[in-house]
This record gives structure tokens, C-alpha cells and sequence, in this order.
């Protein structure tokens, strides 16, 4: 293990220090009230924009339904207090519930929504449920249900905002280390994949519905978090903090600080809560005390910080004071060796397709082929561009269905195959088109084709029970990315890569899986020629191991040198197929290449 | 060194601190909803704010108006802002039910006492600690159901259509219309909802038609109160038209035109003012009333919503003179002594009506608090 | 539920249905050649109706002086904007746009409002009143954004319904407005009666459909928005310009809801946040549609009326839980049919 820069301890005590102080905010003389009032709706605004950063910046799912859901948990805490007497305290775990249960319902339904659709089924939602808030005899109807009780210490109640604005920052802080806890995990790795990176993640055995799921309920729990404070806060409810204009209000928040960090949502919303107010104060000075211009100039406003900041404030503010970005990765403890599956023996049959056909609409992208791969070998995929290889790839991977023909991987049956089965089954994949996680380090990347190696689940994560595991993934990517020669990058974002390296990246991320068979698509692609040769070694290693490989490449050097065999593919149609001095001398092989100029 | 700094920065300090006006000697703090779906209520509100006085018993008096935009968490935190931030001594406001029974927890919490400008009796009713300090001017919702069921019972309705707004008006007219009409022995056939904003209630008026009722109430505030009448007329629907006091301003006519002619309502007596015989006690005030309104904002833009904040400061006007007998402003002390002043008066004369107020009975509105009207020619007319 | 009720009530769902489908069809154009989801559109429609509905009193529209105030907003961020390549016939016909055209709106604004000339040249003067704001607004708001994510977009979107509705409330007043008809006629068919200007939006939208039928499929400026929607790469790099793209949209979907505002005026009380709710379910018959076909996006337009008006007669205080609710599973029918996989944005 080679030993690992971590951040100045300054830099990860910072945070710590900052909201120590923030906490004796309300003791400093001479703080007005009203002051720790906006902080307070500010921290109550943070808990669901934090949400929003998991569900929206991390997870690319744009929701109108954050308001309903901190709706749920308002109403489900000012029932039980106010009609049945329970303390707020016992039900808090009921409003966490109720918008935790409303959102799988909801999810369930909406989530198999894609883009556009699922935006506007949440805001379906967001209409609706406005309008049963408001018609329920249940729920006070419009006029809501008041008298719900303050917070209390036995006998002390917590009515006064600076006691609230203990409870509401420390309610923010455990949101803020849970929501931390999850992204920086296992679990969290799928659902930052979601956003740029789902394919990719499929193909490691991400299970993406369940993750998408799994964000969409986090978020909602947190909403229904900030809606107990809410209740509690204010002391009655009504539909009309819970309706949609709220639900963008959030949303405005989240991208205003920048939706791509947690900093962004306390940002954010804080911005937005002390402008509201501002502007209440200072727009009667400028136009006298007859007009209504908060909501234009507000609107002017947010259009004019988009167009200076399109991916929200808080990267300005970062890039001002020098603050470390991204991934806060520490020294990476060393661990045992992930359990590795056994390879087949070297010749073995790993992969045996036949009359393997695809068609899209009239077109035959796949005609008939046949392959087979033995245990331990390179094999080479060529033929001219769009002769069907990147499809070939996606019939192995289940990415597409075949429309006909069979596939056995290891003996078993590969009909209905889906990627995250495939996954499992033990084939791993590079893309021809880079599929990393921008905004993720190249080590978190790489442990994300880990995925089906590990177990733990959102919880465990929350709670850090999963850090024993949790070094296991993140050492054995460690240990590929040395392999692959890319160690002293492991932590910056994969973005920042150059693109062929990015492509050695997915090579790693691949090996992860501790694969039986590596499918690579073009993985010298944008290689330097000392760095062409350092892959060549590797994959030369990897078959000395067991690995079986089968590779599409363009460059001819490349491949005549590493493979044992070559397939060529024409117009979907296996065109020949031999060892590389078989392939040179094929008259139809140079026919295709080099066509009419030979 | 250090020395000359601190002179420099003390005299910073002390040209900030001349900048900064005079502080009035008593604070009203008003939170209307100007902006929102209650707009139409809130806009006339804060424009007779503008006509209050400025000094009352020798005190100067600041209003300090907010916009809560229709939204009850706004409200509230305006409500807040104005008892922390300007210490205010009364807040007024605000303008619709929601958001004022969302501001009795802090003006209970804070001992302010508040004067709401919304319709509904839960706010005062049932009477309770926290309760104590709410007061509101506007008739309760009770009394006008009960005037409407009285000229329905009258004129022979046997059967009502109800058709309200789907919000927090709509349910408490519709709570109270059922108990007054229950009260005497009028069946209510069909109960309609529908939103301020709909485009079309052809559904609802098709629905109320089909129940044949002798009467429809409509109970929605504004111009938006226009819309099921103008379709149940293009229905040819032949029945009696009520509506609510929601509706008492110059644009419901403009809107209406001649479909709501003959339309009957209870109203609170300034929007008739002129016609109150001259022995109403009422008639010169909301006479005054309405002459500063017009003249600040022209002719026939007079609103009964505003009258109800002008109300709100003639109440205070008679309450403050006595709190200062006891405390200075700006105390809990003086605000304690003013809740107590607001409870005790009593025939205090104001545009909408005469209140006695009572420990039980913070609005204190009478039979005097409302007329029936109707709609004759394109005006107001009182009916006897 | 007779037959009778039916009808009438199927005639006011597709009178509705009418202006969402013409808002639906705004709302896809625009999404498609510049990727915002037009949130503001509603707003153009009870702008729209109120300055319609001002003329009609012989009163100057508020709406005018904004129209005057965006106009020279987008000449200072035009000229910032070409500060660097400033030429002579580029400036001229900048300052034509945003200065000259405002100000003789303005003229004959001032020139015809007291005159009431009648139903369609105030229609006519609404519609050049309200439809450049539009393109302003582009300017102003979603130019310098055009390489955004759509999330981003989106919220700028959301910054523009904010200030227009602040604007709307100050130049018109909280209390609405009905404007007089094209058509006060009434034709008996069965027993529905049928008011002249149903025929109006209806007529309207049909024409306008089959209007911008034409204009895409025989015009270049309609060809370039086509392909401007496919592809806008490839539409920049035959030559296209994508900011002229947008500005073509943002024209026609200022038309358009000033138009539908200008429809809608007679038959229901418009008020200054009106549109937003209207805007709304089009947006929900756009996407319904898919955000890129129009007949489809029409012809849910009208399902989402009909949903509105049959679930109004039934069980009111529900109805926008209907309306919203009911299109979840058609959602759902759409997004499994949907192969394209536009999780990125």
C-alpha cells in the first residue's frame, strides 16, 4: 500500500469548528431575535435542500414534491400531538415515517418515470396533495390544524427562537454527517453514478430503480424532518406551506448554492431566506411603502446570479477562500484482499454464442454471428466502423436483447440477460465513450465496479457500520488503479483526467469486478505509444492470471501483437476469423479494410 | 494612536446612530397579505393604512406595514420580525384566516396584542389564554350566514345550491351556512367548490342546476365571486343569487355587469353609507372614511376589506389613550395594559358596525354590524 | 348524468382544452429549440387578457411601459453582448428591434386607447403589445444561459413567472378583468348553446396548428427551428444560428399566449396570476404529448380539458387532484414507450 496525502487536519476540523461557533451564536449579547427567527426557517430550509442535493445535484432527479413530503411530516406530528396527546419527541420517528412511507408509495409509481416525466409527476403530486391537505376533515381542511405543542425539556418548552435555533441546527448538522455518511459509501456511490454515470453503473451490478428509489425516499425523510421542525416551530399547519410554490421555492434554493455539494444547500438556502427578508426592508426605502416589487426584484435577481454562476454560488465561494473541493479523501486504512472468484481453467470454454442476431427496425446490426471464447485468452474484435461490435458487446453485457440466436457464459444460459446479471455472473466491460462519474474521484470511481463485492446497504452507511467493508472496496480499488499505473491520481475527479487515461481508468473499474471475462472497447484509444505498451504488459498479466479478454480495437499494431485470435465483423456478418498472421494474409479482410485502393 | 481610532470610530458611530430617524414613541406592527391570492383583500388594506393617524393622545404612532404574500409561514415570521425587530406594540393583521390563526401562537407567546383582519370566529372563538390577546374586526362569518338564512327564510327559499372557494373561505362559509340554514329548516341541495383561478365552473353550476335549488349562495371573495353567477345566468338558471361580503367592492360590479343584478348580501354598513338614514351613529365615520379613501385613491375604489384595517386603528385609537395611563409604550407592560383596553371598550363606533368588546367576545359586533344589500343598476343599494 | 350534461360538459373541456393546446404547443417549441421549460408562458397569457381587456376600457395598458422597459433592457444587453464585433447594420437592426418597435407600439397605444376602435384592432394591438416581450426576455434571461443544464434553465425560468407576476400585480391590480367578445352570438346545437367565441379558440387553435404546420415544414426560419430542435450542434455548424432559433420560438410563444389570453378574456374572469395554473396544464398536455410531437400534445391537451370539466361536475373540491392525478399513469404508459435515455440532464 503506498502511503497517501491527506489533507491538513485544519482543513477537516474546519467544518467541526465553524458550526461550534455558529452554535454560540444565539449566546453572543446583543444578537437581535428576529435574527435567530430567519436562521432558524434558513436551517429548516437547509434540511430539505440537503435532500435536494442527494436527489436532484447527486441523483439528476429533478422533484416539485419536497414540500408535500415535509407536508407529510408536518401533518403526521400536528395529528398525533394535538388529536391523541403524544409528546413531539415520540413523534418525531412518525413524521420521519410518514414521509418516508409516502415517498416509496409515490416512488414506486413515479420513479419508473424517466427525465421531463418524472419532473412532472412529482409536481402531479405536488398539486394534488395540496388540494387533500386542504379538503380533509382530518386535517383542519384549509384552516389547518393549530395549537400543536412546543418542543420540551420535561417542563421547559422550547418556544423561544433561540432554544429552537439549538434544535434546528442540530437537526441540520445530523443531516448534513448522515447525508455525508451515505454519499461517501457504497450505496452513495450508486447514486452519484445516477447522474452522468448510470450506464456505466448498471454494468457493475447496480440495481438502478432501488437506487433511485433509494434516493428519492432519503430526500423525502429529510423533508419530513424539516417538516416536524416546521410544526413545532410555527405551532399550526395548513396546506399552503406545503403547496407547490414551496416545492420550487427548495429547488431555487438548492441550485442557487449549487446543487453539486452539500455547502450548496445551507448556501442557498440561507441566501435566499435573508434576501426574502431583505428586500422586505430595504425595496420601501428605494420605491416608497405603496408598491409590491419584492418578487420581481427577486426574480430579477435569481436570473442575474444564474447567468454569473449557472452551477450555483457555492463553487464562487469555494474558489474565494481556497477551500479543498470534491472528494475530502482521507489516508486509505490497508485491507485484507477481497475474496476473489475462481477462474476457470485455461482453455475451458468461458463464452460460446451462436446465430447471435440484432436488428433494429429494418436494419441487421448483428447477422448471425457466432463466437467463442476459451479461458485465458485475447481475443480480437475488428472490423470497419459500424460493422456491429459495440452491439456484439452490448448482446454479451445484456445491454441489448439478441432478437435471436443463444449465449452460454460458464455453461449457464445468458437468454434475458440483464447488465447487473451479467455483472454478476462475472463479465466486466469498458465503454468505446468514456463512462466515468465527473464529478467523483478516480478512486471512488474505480470502487464503484467493486459494487457486487460489497453488501452494505443505506443504513449500515448512515451509520458508518459499514467503514470495515468499506475499506475493503476502496483498498482493493486502490490495489487496481496501482495496477493499471494511475495510483498517484486516485483522488482527483475523473474529469480532470485525460481522456485515454480516462479509458485505463474503466479498465480499472472493470477489474474490480474481479471479472472471468473483460469486454474492452477501445481501450487504447488515445494512448501514448510508452503507455500503448505499459496496457499491453498489463493485459498480457491479467491472461497469464485466467482472465479471458476480448477487445475491439482500431489500432493494428496493438492488437496483432497482444492477441491469440482475431474475429473481424463486416456489415454485422463474422467475416473471418484466425490468428493475426491468418487475418494479414485474408484476401477478404483486406478487401473490407483497405477496399478499392488495394 | 490607539486613542484618535476610537475618537474617529466613536464619531462614526455617533453620526450612524443621528441617521438613524427618531424612533416613534408607539410601534403598529401590520402584516396584510398585498401580494397572492389574497391580494385583492390585502391591497385595500394597506392603502388605508396610509390614511391612519399619525399621532394619537400626543404620542407619535409608526406603522410598519409587511407583505406576507398570502403565505402563513410568512405571516408568522413577520409577526415575529415585528415584535423582535421594532418591538412593535400591536400588530395588525392579517388578512386571511390561515395565516391569522397561524399568528395567535406568537402573539400569545410574545404578549402582543393583535387585531386580525380575517373573517372567521375560530380565531376568537373558543376564548382561551392564548386567545386573550387576539382581537378582529371583521364580522364574524356566524353573523353574516345568520342574515343571509334570515332573508332566505323571508323571501321563501326552501332549497339552496352552495358553491364557495376551495380554501379556507369557502369551508368556514360553508360550516356556517350549514348550522344557519339548518337553524331555519332550509335544505342545502348541492355543496360546489371551485378555485379562484378556474377558467370555467360549468361543472359545478351544471351540477347545482341539476339539484334545482330555490337559492344559490356563493361564497368566494373579489371579482373570482362573479364567475359561477355570470355561467349559472348563461345556464339559464332562474333563481334567487346570494352572496357573501366577500364580494362588497367597485370590481365585483365592474366584472359582474349585468348578470348580478338584483344579487342580495350582507355587508358591513360602510359600503352603503351614504344611504344609512342620519341617525346611524355609523354613517359619519364611514362617510369619512370613505371620502379619505377616494380621495387618496379615487373615486369609487372604496373596498369594505380596508375599512376593516381602518377599523383596526380606530380601536386602537380608543385603547391607547387609556393604556398610557398605565405603562409607556414599547413595554410588555404597556402592551399588557393595551390588550386590557382593547377588551374593555365599549360603543366604540367604527366604519363596519358599533362594538362593545367583552373578555368573551373580542369582535363585539352587533345586529348594527350589518345591512342587507342588493345590486340595483349597477350600484349598491341598501335594503330595508 | 344525461346525455345533455355530457355534451355541454364535453364542449367546455374542449373549449379549455383549446388554450392549453395552444399553450402545450408553445411550451414544446420553445423546449425544443432552446431547452427552457417555459414557465412564464401563463403569465403571457393573462397579460395577454388584461391589456385586452385595458383597451377595451379605453385605458393604457401598464403592460405598454414594460414593453418599453424589456425593449431597452435588450438593447443595453445587445450591445454589451456584440461590444467586441460592433458593425453599423448589426447595431441598426438591433436598436429597430428593441427601440424603434417598442416605441411605435407605444405611439399607437397612446393614439388608440382612448378611442376604443373596437374587438379586433385591440386584439391586434394587445397582440403587438405582448408577443415582443417575448423575445426580450430571451435576450435578457436565457441567452447568456443557452449552455446551461435544463435544471438551471428551469430556475431561471422560475425567476422570470416571479418577476412578471410582481409586474403583473402592480400594472393591473389584484381584481380581474372580462373583456367583450369577438362574437356575442349564441348558436343552439341540441341542447347546447354554444357561445360565438367558443368557436373563436377553437377556430383559433386549428388555424394556428395548422399555421405552424406550415411554417415548419415550408419556411426556412421553420426549417432551421426544426433542425435547431434535432440537433443543435449540427444545426450551428450548417450555419444556424441558434440564438436566432431561440428568438423565433420565444416570438411565437409570446404570440401565442397573448393570443389565448386574448381568447380567453371574454369567457372567464382573467386575473394577474391567472396564467400560471392555465400554463400549467398545458405544460402537463406538453408533456403528456412527449415535448416533441404536436398532435399529440394537442390532443392531450383536449383529454386534460374534458378530465377538468367531467371532474368538476362530479366531485369539485377533488378536481385538481383529478386532473393532476390522472395523468400519472399516462406518464407512465409514455416513459415505458420512451427509449431515448435522456437521464443525463
Amino acid at each position: 500500500m503506498r502511503p497517501r496525502l491527506s489533507h491538513a487536519p485544519s482543513a477537516r476540523w474546519l467544518p467541526i469548528l465553524l458550526f461550534a461557533l455558529w452554535l454560540l451564536v444565539p449566546l453572543m449579547p446583543g444578537v437581535p431575535s428576529f435574527w435567530l427567527t430567519l436562521a432558524n426557517y434558513a436551517g429548516i430550509a437547509s434540511v430539505i435542500a440537503i435532500g435536494l442535493v442527494v436527489l436532484t445535484g447527486y441523483g439528476g432527479m429533478t422533484s416539485f414534491a419536497q414540500a408535500t413530503f415535509m407536508g407529510f411530516g408536518a401533518y403526521a406530528t400536528a395529528l398525533l400531538t394535538t388529536a391523541y396527546g403524544v409528546s413531539p419527541w415520540l413523534a418525531l420517528p412518525a413524521s420521519l415515517l410518514a414521509s418516508g412511507v409516502a415517498a416509496l408509495l409515490i416512488g414506486a409509481i413515479t420513479l419508473r418515470l424517466s427525465g421531463h416525466y418524472l419532473a412532472l409527476g412529482t409536481l402531479a403530486w405536488a398539486v394534488s396533495f395540496y388540494y387533500v391537505f386542504g379538503n380533509l376533515d382530518l386535517f383542519g381542511r384549509n384552516d389547518g390544524i393549530s395549537g400543536i405543542p412546543p418542543l420540551h425539556f420535561g417542563a421547559y418548552a422550547l418556544t423561544s427562537s433561540r432554544d429552537y435555533f439549538w434544535v434546528v441546527w442540530t437537526c441540520v448538522a445530523v443531516a448534513l454527517v448522515l447525508t455525508r455518511n451515505l454519499l461517501d459509501s457504497r450505496p452513495g456511490r450508486a447514486i452519484r453514478a445516477l447522474r452522468g454515470g448510470a450506464g456505466a453503473a448498471v454494468s457493475f451490478g447496480v440495481d438502478l430503480p432501488r437506487t433511485r428509489l433509494l434516493a428519492f425516499t432519503y430526500a423525502a425523510v429529510l423533508a419530513g424532518l424539516a417538516g416536524w421542525l416546521y410544526a413545532h416551530m410555527q405551532r399550526s399547519v395548513n396546506p399552503t406551506p406545503f403547496g407547490l410554490n414551496a416545492s420550487i421555492e427548495y429547488l431555487l434554493m438548492a441550485v442557487v448554492g449549487g446543487a453539486g455539494a452539500l455547502p450548496g444547500a445551507l448556501l442557498g438556502a440561507g441566501l435566499v431566506t435573508v434576501v426574502n427578508d431583505q428586500l422586505q426592508d430595504i425595496l420601501p426605502r428605494l420605491f416608497g411603502p405603496r408598491g409590491n416589487y419584492e418578487t420581481i426584484v427577486f426574480g430579477a435577481l435569481l436570473v442575474l446570479v444564474l447567468q454569473t454562476s449557472p452551477e450555483g454560488l457555492w463553487p464562487h465561494v469555494r474558489s474565494w477562500f481556497r477551500l479543498p473541493g470534491g472528494s475530502n479523501r482521507r489516508s486509505i486504512p490497508d485491507a485484507p484482499a477481497l475474496p476473489a472468484r475462481p477462474l476457470p481453467a485455461p482453455g475451458a470454454p468461458v463464452l460460446q454464442a451462436s446465430h447471435l442476431r440484432k436488428t433494429f427496425g429494418g436494419l441487421v446490426a448483428v447477422n448471425d454471428l457466432a463466437l467463442h471464447l476459451d479461458a485465458g485468452e485475447i481475443v480480437g474484435l475488428i472490423g470497419p466502423n459500424g460493422a456491429g461490435k459495440s452491439t456484439t458487446f452490448n448482446l454479451l453485457t445484456g445491454v441489448a436483447r439478441p432478437t435471436a440466436g443463444s449465449m452460454r457464459f460458464l455453461g449457464r444460459d445468458l437468454a434475458g440477460c440483464t447488465p447487473p446479471r451479467a455483472a454478476c455472473l462475472g463479465i466486466a466491460r469498458s465503454f468505446q465513450h468514456v463512462k466515468l462519474v465527473p464529478g467523483m474521484s478516480v478512486l471512488e470511481n474505480v470502487a464503484l465496479g467493486a459494487h457486487l463485492r460489497g453488501l452494505a446497504g443505506a443504513l449500515r452507511a448512515l451509520l458508518r457500520l459499514d467503514r470495515a467493508e468499506e475499506a475493503g472496496l476502496l483498498a482493493e480499488a486502490a490495489r487496481q488503479l496501482d495496477r493499471v499505473g494511475l495510483a498517484e491520481h486516485a483522488d482527483r475527479p475523473a474529469d480532470s483526467l485525460a481522456l485515454g487515461q480516462q479509458r485505463v481508468v474503466e479498465i480499472a473499474r472493470a477489474l474490480c469486478l474481479d471479472p472471468v471475462l473483460l469486454l474492452l472497447d477501445e481501450p487504447a484509444a488515445g494512448l501514448r505509444h510508452a503507455e500503448k505498451a505499459e496496457l499491453a504488459a498489463l493485459l498480457r498479466r491479467l491472461r497469464g492470471e485466467g482472465v479471458t479478454i476480448l477487445l475491439v480495437e482500431h489500432d493494428m499494431d496493438f492488437v496483432m501483437n497482444l492477441t491469440d485470435r482475431l474475429v473481424v465483423m463486416e456489415f454485422g456478418t463474422l467475416l473471418a476469423e484466425g490468428t493475426a498472421a491468418e487475418i494479414r494474409g485474408n484476401p477478404a479482410v483486406i478487401e473490407a479494410y483497405l477496399g478499392s485502393v488495394a | 494612536m490607539l486613542g484618535r481610532r476610537l475618537a474617529t470610530l466613536l464619531l462614526a458611530a455617533t453620526v450612524l446612530g443621528a441617521a438613524v430617524p427618531a424612533s416613534a414613541q408607539i410601534k403598529i406592527g401590520v402584516t396584510i397579505s398585498t401580494t397572492g391570492p389574497a391580494a385583492s383583500l390585502g391591497t385595500p388594506q394597506r392603502n388605508s393604512i396610509a390614511l391612519l393617524p399619525t399621532e394619537i393622545a400626543g404620542q407619535k404612532v409608526e406603522y410598519i406595514v409587511l407583505d406576507d404574500g398570502s403565505d402563513t409561514t410568512r405571516a408568522v415570521a413577520n409577526a415575529r420580525k415585528l415584535i423582535d425587530e421594532n418591538n412593535v406594540d400591536a400588530l395588525i393583521g392579517s388578512s386571511t384566516t390561515p395565516a391569522s390563526l397561524a399568528m395567535i401562537d406568537v402573539a400569545a407567546e410574545k404578549k402582543v396584542p393583535m387585531i386580525s383582519l380575517a373573517a372567521s370566529s375560530r380565531l376568537i372563538e373558543p376564548m382561551d389564554a392564548q386567545r386573550k390577546w387576539v382581537f378582529k374586526t371583521p364580522q364574524n362569518d356566524s353573523l353574516m350566514a345568520d342574515a343571509i338564512a334570515d332573508h332566505m327564510a323571508k323571501a321563501g327559499v326552501k332549497t339552496v345550491g352552495f358553491i364557495g372557494f376551495n380554501d379556507a373561505y369557502g369551508d368556514g362559509w360553508l360550516a356556517e351556512t350549514q348550522r344557519a340554514l339548518a337553524a331555519k329548516g332550509i335544505q342545502l341541495v348541492a355543496t360546489e367548490r371551485y378555485a379562484r383561478n378556474d377558467t370555467s365552473v360549468t361543472g359545478q353550476v351544471l351540477k347545482l342546476m341539476q339539484a334545482r335549488p330555490d337559492a344559490v349562495l356563493i361564497a368566494a371573495s373579489g371579482t373570482p365571486a362573479a364567475l359561477p353567477q355570470k355561467t349559472l345566468h348563461e345556464r339559464g338558471y332562474t333563481g334567487k343569487y346570494y352572496q357573501t361580503h366577500g364580494v362588497a367592492n367597485a370590481d365585483f360590479l365592474r366584472v359582474g355587469g349585468r348578470d348580478v343584478e338584483g344579487t342580495v348580501l350582507p355587508t358591513g354598513p360602510v359600503l352603503v353609507a351614504d344611504q344609512l338614514p342620519d341617525t346611524n351613529v355609523i354613517k359619519p365615520v364611514a362617510l369619512e372614511y370613505v371620502r379619505r379613501y377616494e380621495a387618496a385613491n379615487g373615486p369609487g375604489s372604496v373596498a369594505t376589506f380596508g375599512a376593516h384595517a381602518y377599523d383596526a386603528a380606530i380601536l386602537l385609537q380608543a385603547a391607547i389613550p387609556v393604556a398610557l395611563k398605565k405603562a409607556k409604550p414599547g413595554t410588555p407592560e404597556f402592551r399588557s395594559a393595551l390588550r386590557d383596553a382593547l377588551e374593555g371598550l365599549s360603543e366604540t363606533v367604527l366604519t363596519h358596525g358599533v362594538s362593545n368588546m367583552t373578555p368573551t367576545d373580542h369582535n363585539g359586533f352587533d345586529q348594527r354590524a350589518r345591512v342587507m344589500v342588493t345590486i340595483k343598476d349597477g350600484a349598491w343599494k341598501l335594503l330595508p | 348524468m344525461d346525455a345533455d350534461i355530457a355534451l355541454i360538459l364535453l364542449q367546455d373541456g374542449i373549449v379549455n382544452g383549446s388554450i392549453y393546446a395552444l399553450l402545450a404547443l408553445s411550451l414544446v417549441l420553445v423546449f425544443a429549440v432552446t431547452r427552457v421549460i417555459f414557465i412564464p408562458q401563463g403569465e403571457f397569457v393573462a397579460y395577454g387578457a388584461l391589456t385586452y381587456a385595458a383597451l377595451q376600457e379605453g385605458r393604457l395598458p401598464g403592460s405598454v411601459w414594460l414593453l418599453c422597459g424589456l425593449g431597452a433592457a435588450a438593447a443595453l444587453a445587445g450591445l454589451v453582448q456584440q461590444r467586441h464585433f460592433l458593425r453599423a447594420p448589426a447595431v441598426l437592426r438591433l436598436l429597430a428591434e428593441t427601440l424603434a418597435l417598442p416605441g411605435a407600439v407605444l405611439l399607437a397605444a397612446l393614439w388608440m386607447a382612448p378611442r376604443k376602435l373596437g374587438v379586433l384592432p385591440d386584439a391586434l394591438l394587445t397582440l403587438a403589445i405582448v408577443t415582443p416581450m417575448a423575445p426580450y426576455l430571451y435576450r435578457l434571461a436565457f441567452q447568456p444561459l443557452a449552455e446551461a443544464s435544463v435544471l438551471t434553465l428551469l430556475i431561471a425560468a422560475v425567476g422570470v413567472h416571479l418577476a412578471l407576476l410582481g409586474l403583473g400585480l402592480v400594472f393591473f391590480g389584484p381584481e380581474g378583468y372580462r373583456a367583450v367578445g369577438f362574437s356575442d352570438a349564441r348558436v343552439a346545437v341540441g341542447p347546447l348553446v354554444i357561445p360565438g367565441q367558443a368557436f373563436w379558440i377553437v377556430g383559433s387553435t386549428v388555424a394556428l396548428m395548422a399555421a405552424l404546420y406550415a411554417f415548419f415544414g415550408f419556411t426556412l426560419a421553420g426549417k432551421a427551428l426544426r433542425a435547431t430542435a434535432v440537433n443543435r450542434l449540427g444545426a450551428r455548424l450548417v450555419g444556424i444560428a441558434t440564438s436566432l432559433s431561440g428568438r423565433i420560438a420565444f416570438v411565437l410563444a409570446g404570440g401565442i399566449g397573448a393570443l389565448s389570453g386574448v381568447l380567453i378574456a371574454p369567457l372567464t374572469t382573467v386575473y394577474y396570476d391567472s396564467g400560471f395554473l392555465i400554463g400549467l396544464k398545458g405544460f402537463v398536455a406538453a408533456i403528456i404529448g412527449g415535448l416533441v410531437s404536436y398532435p399529440a400534445a394537442a390532443l392531450a391537451a383536449v383529454l386534460v380539458g374534458c378530465v377538468e370539466s367531467f371532474s368538476s361536475f362530479y366531485v369539485s373540491a377533488f378536481k385538481e387532484v383529478i386532473v393532476f392525478t390522472v395523468i400519472i399513469p399516462v406518464l407512465l404508459w409514455r416513459s415505458l414507450r420512451s427509449t431515448g435515455a435522456d437521464e443525463h440532464e
